[in-house]
């Protein structure tokens, strides 16, 4: 295996952005997320809101089968184009020139004709989910036609119970021609079935560099004595299990539960060592530029939020570091996807394609930073801003994307199960 | 019309009731019940859950939660205890010393819990972060060694608990302080008790309607809490709170969840029956 | 009455700009029953406050059994007291409450329990003792109230408005009681009241206060019959006032010239100095009235005027007669079966003894402020 070029964001401060904008894309991963965690706490809401989810699943819920073409068919023929469009995303998730409006939204009403209502609502795939499953599990509208989540658990829970409308693939021939084939036909949705990738981002190494001396290369920095308590790790079940199976040199996918268990027993050795501060959530970046940790599982934006000056909006910590460890990183995907009883489905599907017009992919992409799934849209950067094009964390080669590897998809409940018992065993001490 | 009347004045009491008993009924019984049916629920979310009335659920959470379960009490109780030790002086300095400053006072100490429970939460961790401004300072002045560090202890987690609720343990003790005759007072002092002997066996004891009040306030949520474990605690800090927050938000274990709650209200109304016992409220009513 | 108890000299109290008490010398004997009395805001309940300790004088000095106590705290001064409120330990049973101040002095059991309940029984309270004062009457809180002090054997003690709170019928059996119970221990009792009947019924002595000085300091007789100022004797009962001019003093007594020109005589003694204009004054049951027909009878003191209304309340007749210069007298003539043969509208003349006769300071009108509820 050739190692990968570790990712060092330092080399991007000579990239010329507006830091508002890296503010808000990555933010919504962090801060804002945890705050908005807490207020369930406070409210009772989500709380409830999950456990009145829960009651209604109770037997009630549909197999998740493929529903067969013909039927697929027959759904969208009878579907028109309205001129409406709810859209639900994350805050900061899309294009916006100064007056707050989006050039790529004005651009999809100018070619479609269509209207669209676009919602900044989703801040926490745990938070929002359980706004919309009750209204899914009772057969009823959600009120968005279009949604972005984020693969892995929060996704299969749209997935599995079969909450989302499957695709008319005949909608979709810009995606079906630009779509970068590596992100394209999904572990977690073969043949993008039910879904299209929106945007992606990585999970991988962060350090300070002031702290530590040496270059960090490998996963297993993490578990090196000389941290032994100052080091930071992810609690969710997908960043920290995926990533250590990447770092044992398994591709998540294909592992098995020895496999895991022997990563979870390897984890838990460093636990009972000390080695670990905390399991964080989200707020493990105030930890890192507080001194709490020196060197933590972290997400690719936040630490270049960290690295950024205040005066560009950043957190002003240059010795910030970010790598993908030689073992490889992990991928994520957010995805857009279109739930049950949606109101305007045609519309959605239309925005789903109408994104993967190059020159569409290139704006956004310009804006948000994060990693498109539209390879010809570098093209047009190179031009415009090359430093954006020639950022691997854009628009990543067909090396890097060897190495980064999506969250583990499971085949079944047993599977999930096993994996949520013993990677969660660790973490629950 | 006089049979009217009666009919309505005996109903008043009922009428007047029941949005209370209506309240209680769709928001803590329904609820309760609902919490306690799903704990009993086999299944997952995606093939569903049905209602199997298998209660091995209960051993089997505290069998595994045995030690977040021990911790919470351990971490509530220790919080509490230090929540009374500081609020009560501050208690009594305001009900007997301060005058026509109370109002002020009591606005003062309940001033910082007008910002959001996280938010002030956060504030600590930032406030006691190893690099922080408190003790990045005293490393670097070399009053503490290097490798120093506050938070990720159960010192802070408790910390936290008791200054997050201290106003529960407060206000009580303060309404129960500042109710004292003042006469009862003086006629303890006018019959020899020192001061010692004043606040012993006479303020003590009137207040303790006060402290029964504000252990409870502070006890049980503080209990319940997961957020002072979440920011301020380490790996080994977890409560039963946050267990019960992973197994319903991530694991997606509803029973299991619930079961949890369950046990953690059962264990907590058990724990309140005892104590109420112990302070006994019967003698507390008599005399206020 | 032998040795003195309780001595005050010249102590002062203010409570920022007001002046609570105004340079106050007193001394009270031991075994005394002692009242100060006097309206609302007199300065009468913080005196005792600084006997009891519960507040420092702001100048002066406090003795008690020629002790100076005036830095001691209460618990250090041989001194109970009674509260208005009775201020019982709502949270200690009546034996508890009793016991208080001698489990303080770390009495032995036994003599704890002996002496609880003499006093209990003393106070005619005994059987009660597990009862909380939650669960007691107002009459039978102020018996323990009093039973609490009493047991301690104090050298003096305070009594603040105690039965205050208790309705007539039962003030008047506890003011009986008190001044029993005070003869049976025989200790110094000082009494706070603004009920001047209350005072005069129990009191060896009386101090009158007012504007935080004493007005008076006499006995009840001395204190009705012969009061000092004018607000004194418009505080005991009622009074008649009549303005005069000093016209001769001879043989101990003097004339003085009322307003409406009659002369009456006063005896010289309270005439007090050598002021010319003076206020004299006549209790309204010293009186006789009858037609103003002939002479008045020598070696009496006459008055002329109109009867304006004529009262029967059972025991008296009360006239209320139109005097000279616009003054309103009262007479109050016992039920002697014999009332006068007088109608409203008569012309009537007062009749008195020179020696009922007492001449005052003038002060000023009660303020509102001073009523007490």
């Amino acid at each position: 295996m050739k190692d990968p070029e570790p990712l060092d964001v330092s080399k991007l401060d000579s990239i010329r952005i507006d830091p508002a904008l890296w503010r808000g894309l990555t933010q919504r991963r962090f801060s804002r997320r945890d705050l908005l965690k807490y207020t369930g706490y406070g409210a009772g809401s989500a709380g409830l809101a999950a456990f009145l989810a829960a009651c209604g699943v109770s037997g009630t819920a549909t197999k998740h089968t493929t529903p067969p073409v013909s039927a697929v068919e027959a759904f969208w023929k009878k579907q028109h184009k309205t001129g409406t469009l709810n859209f639900a995303n994350w805050p900061d998730y899309i294009d916006k020139d100064d007056n707050g409006n989006s050039p790529t939204l004005l651009k999809f009403t100018q070619q479609t004709g269509i209207k669209v209502s676009y919602h900044e609502v989703i801040a926490d795939n745990e938070v929002f989910l359980p706004k919309v499953l009750p209204a899914l599990q009772a057969g009823q509208d959600t009120g968005y036609d279009l949604m972005v989540i984020t693969n892995g658990d929060p996704l299969d829970e749209l997935l599995k119970p079969g909450y989302l409308i499957p695709l008319d693939h005949s909608y979709l021939k810009t995606f079906e021609q630009y779509a970068n084939p590596k992100i394209k036909n999904p572990p977690y949705d073969p043949g993008n079935q039910y879904t299209v990738a929106w945007q992606s981002g990585l999970t991988g190494i962060g350090w300070n560099s002031k702290k530590i001396k040496r270059p960090i290369t490998t996963f297993f920095d993490l578990f090196d004595p000389a941290f032994k308590g100052k080091v930071g790790f992810f609690e969710n079940l997908q960043d920290y299990p995926n990533a250590i199976l990447v770092a044992m040199g398994l591709n998540p996918q294909t592992s098995t539960q020895d496999e895991w268990k022997k990563a979870a027993d390897m984890v838990l050795e460093q636990f009972n060592k000390g080695q670990f501060r905390h399991f964080y959530n989200n707020n493990y970046i105030d930890a890192l530029e507080n001194g709490d940790i020196w060197i933590t599982q972290a997400w690719s934006g936040d630490i270049q939020i960290a690295q950024l000056s205040v005066a560009d909006g950043g957190d002003g910590y240059p010795e910030m570091r970010f790598v993908i460890p030689k073992e490889g990183g992990l991928i994520w995907t957010d995805n857009m996807c279109i739930p049950q009883h949606a109101q305007h489905p045609v519309d959605a599907i239309m925005m789903m394609d109408f994104v993967y017009q190059p020159q569409v992919a290139a704006e956004m992409t310009d804006y948000i930073q994060y990693i498109s799934p539209v390879p010809a849209a570098q093209q047009i950067l190179q031009g415009s801003d090359p430093a954006v094009a020639n950022n691997h964390e854009v628009f990543p080669t067909t090396d890097d994307l060897a190495h980064w590897f999506p969250y583990k998809v499971f085949k079944d409940n047993a599977e999930t199960e096993a994996w949520k018992t013993i990677f969660g065993a660790v973490t629950n001490q | 019309m006089s049979g009217n009347d009666r009919l309505g004045r005996r109903a008043a009491p009922y009428l007047l009731t029941m949005p209370g008993m209506l309240w209680l009924v769709a928001f803590f019984l329904a609820p309760l019940v609902l919490m306690v049916t799903l704990s009993t629920q086999t299944g997952n979310l995606l093939d569903g859950f049905r209602q199997t009335w298998h209660f091995g659920i209960y051993p089997q959470v505290i069998w595994q939660y045995q030690h977040q379960f021990l911790r919470s009490f351990e971490y509530g109780g220790a919080a509490t205890i230090i929540a009374l030790v500081v609020s009560y002086p501050l208690a009594y300095w305001i009900a007997f010393h301060g005058g026509r400053r109370k109002t002020t006072l009591l606005f003062l100490l309940i001033l910082p819990f007008f910002v959001s429970f996280v938010i002030r939460t956060l504030a600590w961790q930032f406030i006691l972060a190893d690099d922080g401004i408190v003790l990045g300072a005293l490393k670097r002045w070399h009053l503490l060694p290097s490798g120093y560090h506050a938070l990720a202890t159960s010192t802070a987690v408790i910390s936290g608990l008791a200054y997050n609720f201290l106003p529960f343990m407060a206000l009580p003790l303060y309404v129960s302080l500042e109710r004292i005759d003042r006469s009862v007072v003086e006629a303890a002092g006018d019959l020899y008790a020192s001061g010692r002997d004043v606040f012993l066996r006479v303020i003590l004891p009137l207040s303790l309607p006060g402290v029964f009040a504000g252990g409870l306030l502070t006890f049980v949520p503080a209990t319940g809490d997961y957020v002072n474990a979440d920011v301020l605690g380490g790996t080994r800090n977890n409560m039963v709170g946050n267990a019960i927050q992973r197994e319903y938000l991530e694991f997606f274990h509803y029973p299991a969840g619930a079961a949890m709650s369950t046990i953690l209200m059962v264990l907590l109304l058990v724990g309140i029956f005892a104590y109420a016992r112990a302070l006994g409220t019967r003698s507390i009513q008599e005399y206020v | 009455m032998g040795e003195t108890d309780v001595r005050l000299d010249q102590v002062t109290k203010r409570f920022g700009d007001v002046l609570a008490v105004d340079d106050l010398t007193l001394q009270i004997d031991q075994g005394e029953f002692f009242s100060l009395l006097g309206p609302s805001g007199c300065g009468k309940t913080t005196t005792l406050r600084m006997i009891g300790g519960f507040e420092d004088p702001t100048a002066g000095v406090i003795h008690l059994g020629g002790k100076d106590v005036t830095n001691l705290p209460p618990y250090r001064r041989n001194v109970n007291t009674v509260f208005q409120s009775y201020a019982l330990f709502p949270h200690l049973d009546v034996f508890e409450n009793v016991a208080f101040g001698l489990r303080r002095h770390h009495v032995d059991r036994q003599e704890i329990k002996r002496r609880v309940g003499e006093s209990l029984t003393l106070v005619d309270m005994p059987g009660l003792e597990r009862r909380k004062p939650g669960q007691l009457s107002g009459g039978q809180q102020q018996r323990v109230a009093l039973a609490r002090a009493l047991v301690n054997e104090p050298k003096l003690l305070l009594l603040d408005e105690p039965l205050g709170a208790l309705d007539l019928k039962l003030r008047k059996q506890m003011q009986l009681e008190l001044k029993r119970i005070q003869k049976d221990v025989g200790i110094t009792f000082l009494y706070v009241t603004h009920d001047q009947e209350e005072a005069m019924t129990m009191s060896n002595r009386l101090a009158v206060m007012r504007h935080g000085k004493i007005e008076q300091i006499a006995t009840p007789e001395e204190v009705y019959e012969h009061p000092a100022t004018e607000f004194v004797a418009g505080f005991l009962g009622a009074s008649n006032l009549l303005e005069g001019e000093v016209k001769s003093r001879h043989a101990g007594v003097a004339d003085v010239v009322v307003e409406g020109g009659s002369t009456v005589t006063v005896p010289d003694a309270s005439l007090n100095g050598s002021e010319s204009r003076v206020k004299i004054g006549v209790r309204p049951e010293k009186i006789r009235l009858e037609e103003d027909e002939g002479e008045p009878p020598s070696g009496w003191n006459s008055v002329r005027g109109v009867l304006q209304i004529a009262t029967f309340v059972g025991v008296s007749h009360q006239y209320t007669v139109d005097g000279p210069a616009g003054t309103t007298l009262t007479v109050y003539a016992q039920n002697l079966g014999s009332g006068a043969n007088v109608a409203p509208g008569d012309r009537v003349r007062l009749l008195w003894r020179p020696e009922h006769t007492f001449v005052v300071r003038p002060s000023e009108p009660l303020a509102e402020w001073e009523e007490e509820q």
